[in-house]
């Protein structure tokens, strides 16, 4: 089903609220996702960019695994599993409004991080929803207002989920934990040089935009580091590479032997750099 | 968020029964969203500079030497009263509960202890 014109997808989101449209919006790109309508409010996002209510509530610990499992067996309609999850004592009907609703617009955010591509309404899909769910409106507004934050305590957001901290060599000795939140000293603990934000929060079962705020802060307090970003102005030169003298020299002779062709079905595609990401928690 | 009643709505509705309460939000204490509001919404006052307020206190008293986290920013003028009481999570960021009361109708350490003991609840 194609999506009605709109210039953007807040736009479209709009227009779908004012048709009282129930269903999915997909939204390809990087990290791209889908979004789930109900009565035209956003009741549920579902991206790679971020932790899902399921994945929050799992990997917080918020709930175990085998009472997780036995909960969706028992009720195995999505839509239902929420009321289940409470009428059983799993978790309070507030809590859980807290959670669903927090990852709404956290997948907002992640989904917001790059630009959009193809955008494609689908049916009705069972999912775990917000209820009643949130006013696209409010989810726009929200989402540049921590775009614009992120922005100016630190640089472009998209920049930023895309470092691998570490900690600070010497900084050891010195974790001032009574000036640290639970949440800040949990991201502390996580970082290892090879997790990006992403991977942090999927680890721990938090918002990505939560633990970027908190990784500006622990930079801030000079805890955390990463690589310098490039300057502004600067971008990796596309000019031809012209060896110097006496690099040309010590350059072995250029290659004459044309590169192997690629042969359609003789390789398979590499692994998803998202999939990599997880697995080296 | 909507116009139906949540299990959030009415737990936050029944804070407005605190004697003096005007206003209460429920706000995430990292990103500053807020998730309900009941009342006055000037009252209860605005999410994103809660979190503020609330992280900008709790470090400075880590700095200070204070120990333990931080339970309640209390603001007061001559008539009103503005309160911050963290709601701890049994996992997750950690919540705030915002509240303006009306100090003419309300004794304040009176309000104060009831919205603590209410603030627990809130999730429930």
């Amino acid at each position: 089903m194609r999506a009605p014109a709109a210039r953007n997808l807040p736009a479209l989101l709009h227009l779908l609220r004012d048709e009282g449209f129930s269903g999915t919006v997909r939204v390809s790109g990087h990290p791209g996702g889908t979004i789930h309508l109900r009565d035209g409010l956003v009741g549920a996002i579902e991206t790679p960019g971020a932790p899902t209510v399921t994945s929050t509530l799992l990997a917080s610990g918020r709930i175990g695994d085998e009472d997780w499992l036995a909960a969706c067996a028992e009720q195995p309609d999505a839509d239902r599993l929420g009321g289940h999850l409470v009428a059983t004592g799993l978790i309070g009907a507030a809590e859980l409004e807290v959670v669903r609703t927090a990852a709404v617009f956290d997948g907002a955010f992640a989904m917001a991080l790059s630009p959009p591509g193809e955008r494609e309404l689908g049916e009705r899909e069972p999912v775990l929803v917000a209820e009643p769910g949130v006013e696209p409106r409010r989810l726009t507004e929200e989402t540049s207002r921590r775009m614009s934050l992120l922005s100016r305590l630190w640089g472009p957001p998209s920049e930023l989920t895309r470092v691998r901290p570490v900690t600070v060599a010497g900084s050891g000795g010195f974790r001032p934990d009574g000036w640290l939140t639970p949440g800040q000293r949990g991201v502390l603990d996580s970082v290892n040089g090879r997790r990006t934000p992403r991977d942090i929060a999927f680890s721990r079962g938090r918002g990505l935009y939560a633990v970027l705020l908190d990784l500006v802060r622990l930079e801030t307090l000079g805890l955390v580091r990463w690589e310098p970003r490039p300057s502004a102005g600067t971008r990796p030169s596309t000019a031809p590479r012209v060896p110097t003298a006496d690099a040309s020299a010590a350059a072995p002779p250029p290659r004459t032997t044309a590169l192997p062709r690629r042969r359609p079905g003789g390789g398979l595609p590499g692994p998803d750099p998202g999939r990599k990401g997880r697995d080296s928690q | 968020m909507g116009e139906m009643s949540t299990a959030l709505q009415a737990s936050l509705d029944r804070l407005l029964d605190s004697p003096g309460v005007t206003g209460v939000a429920l706000v995430d204490a990292v990103t500053g969203l807020t998730y309900g509001t009941a009342g006055d919404l000037a009252e209860a006052g605005d999410g994103p500079e809660a979190s503020e307020l609330a992280a900008l206190v709790a470090e400075r008293l880590g700095a200070a030497g204070a120990e333990g986290e931080l339970e309640s920013v209390v603001t007061t003028s001559t008539a009103r009263l503005h309160v911050l009481f963290s709601v701890a999570r049994p996992a997750g960021d950690p919540l705030l509960l915002t509240a303006g009361l009306d100090r003419d109708r309300a004794n304040v350490a009176l309000a104060l202890r009831s919205l603590g003991d209410r603030a627990r609840e809130v999730l429930a």
